[in-house]
């Protein structure tokens, strides 16, 4: 019996151990690369939505804290400042439903108007989703929404076959909005 | 002499006569579901071919050792070991490509054509001819999404899009959006299944001719 069990778990034991090594080595190979692909990307989102200003991250921890309790998919804020340190806009990084996960970085100016949208983690269907985002003249429904935010079928017309990956990015564009407001509330009181 | 003649054989046999979607008919879903692009099957394939190659190699070496009972465990460890290796590897040199092919990378590993080769094959043939069979059966399943995604993407967008340079253009817009949506996956599937048959039938009329 003992025998048994020994002489089955061994191999597996022995082959795990070899595929783990294998993968540690292979690991430790790529992971800088990847770290590095995926800093450059958070950064490049972040600075497209703002171009061509400098992105900061928000300093202001109790301001994020509360924006983070009233809006669960937000993931990120920088502040965008111009050449002479006065605040020009925001990017937020929030993540909304597709058709499956989406990430998103909006970035508006101090009136809460949209200025740009990047896409920073896109996990939809190649050629369907992924074609709604691909597309210049769909993403560009959403370059001049104003403070009252948009409206699916109202602003935005779908993207034919991708209704769930439309209403995600008008999601989006609508919770960085939403924050836009709140800061500026909050900040006016 | 014989042992090259097999290698040949083990080789070619993917292509046409077992290959793997549209004869064994296994693997489709991954395969429905990337051609959409051409781009994205020419990475999809080398992957396929990558594992394929590498799994039936090392359980073809291993194969002796290992106990019948727990051989599926330990095929599932050596596939999703190559898999990880193939998922890094996009992730950290191919970025974009990474993005879109998505989750279809690490679902490799639930492919049922590299699971069938290593079972069906691998663990009782020698290594060559499964690196050969492996090799094959792996082209086999490329050639067949590259020719489904030419046709997807051809007919659904008007036009092929390869690494930012367009190949090809039909020159509109207004294209059947169906063909890169799931039924066009269907559709194209199944003309090209009726192609090769038609092809094999009429390739060899006097024979069998009624048996199926």
């Amino acid at each position: 019996m003992l025998r048994n069990i020994v002489n089955l778990t061994l191999p597996l034991v022995v082959i795990c151990i070899i595929a783990a090594i294998g993968l540690g080595l292979t690991y430790a190979r790529v992971e800088d690369r990847i770290a590095e692909m995926e800093q450059h990307q958070r950064e490049e989102a972040g600075a497209a939505v703002l171009a061509p200003l400098k992105a900061h991250p928000l300093e202001d921890l109790q301001l994020l804290e509360s924006l983070q309790g009233e809006f669960p998919g937000l993931i990120g804020v920088f502040k965008g400042l111009d050449g002479n340190g006065h605040l020009v806009g925001y990017a937020f990084v929030v993540e909304t439903k597709g058709y499956n996960r989406l990430t998103t970085a909006v970035g508006v100016d101090t009136e809460c108007m949209v200025t740009g949208i990047e896409m920073v983690i896109n996990e939809e269907t190649p050629g369907i989703g992924g074609a709604a985002i691909d597309n210049d003249e769909f993403m560009g429904q959403f370059a001049e929404a104003g403070p009252e935010g948009v409206h699916m079928g109202v602003d935005i017309d779908a993207y034919s076959g991708a209704t769930l990956t439309s209403s995600g990015i008008t999601d989006a564009v609508n919770m960085a909005l939403d924050m836009c407001r709140y800061i500026k509330e909050s900040q006016g009181r | 002499m014989e042992e090259k003649r097999g290698c040949r054989y083990e080789f070619s046999k993917g292509l046409v006569k077992e290959n793997p979607l549209l004869v064994l008919m296994v693997g489709l879903c991954s395969a429905l579901a990337v051609s959409t692009k051409l781009e994205n099957c020419i990475f999809m394939g080398l992957a396929v071919i990558f594992v394929l190659v590498c799994s039936n190699v090392i359980i073809s070496i291993i194969r002796g050792f290992i106990p019948y009972r727990i051989r599926i465990p330990i095929f599932i460890v050596v596939i999703a070991s190559f898999v990880t290796i193939v998922d890094l590897f996009l992730k950290a040199y191919f970025q974009p490509i990474y993005e879109r092919l998505g989750v279809w990378i690490p679902l490799i590993v639930v492919n049922c054509i590299i699971l069938a080769r290593a079972e069906g094959y691998a663990s009782d043939h020698p290594v060559r001819d499964s690196a050969f069979d492996g090799l094959g059966i792996g082209l086999g399943y490329t050639l067949v999404i590259l020719i489904m995604a030419f046709f997807r993407e051809l007919l659904g967008t008007g036009h092929i899009v390869l690494f930012d340079h367009t190949i090809i253009s039909l020159g509109t817009d207004k294209m059947p959006i169906i063909f890169i949506m799931f039924p066009g996956a269907f559709i194209t599937f199944a003309l090209m299944v009726a192609a090769l048959k038609w092809y094999q039938e009429r390739r060899k009329p006097k024979e069998g001719g009624e048996s199926r």
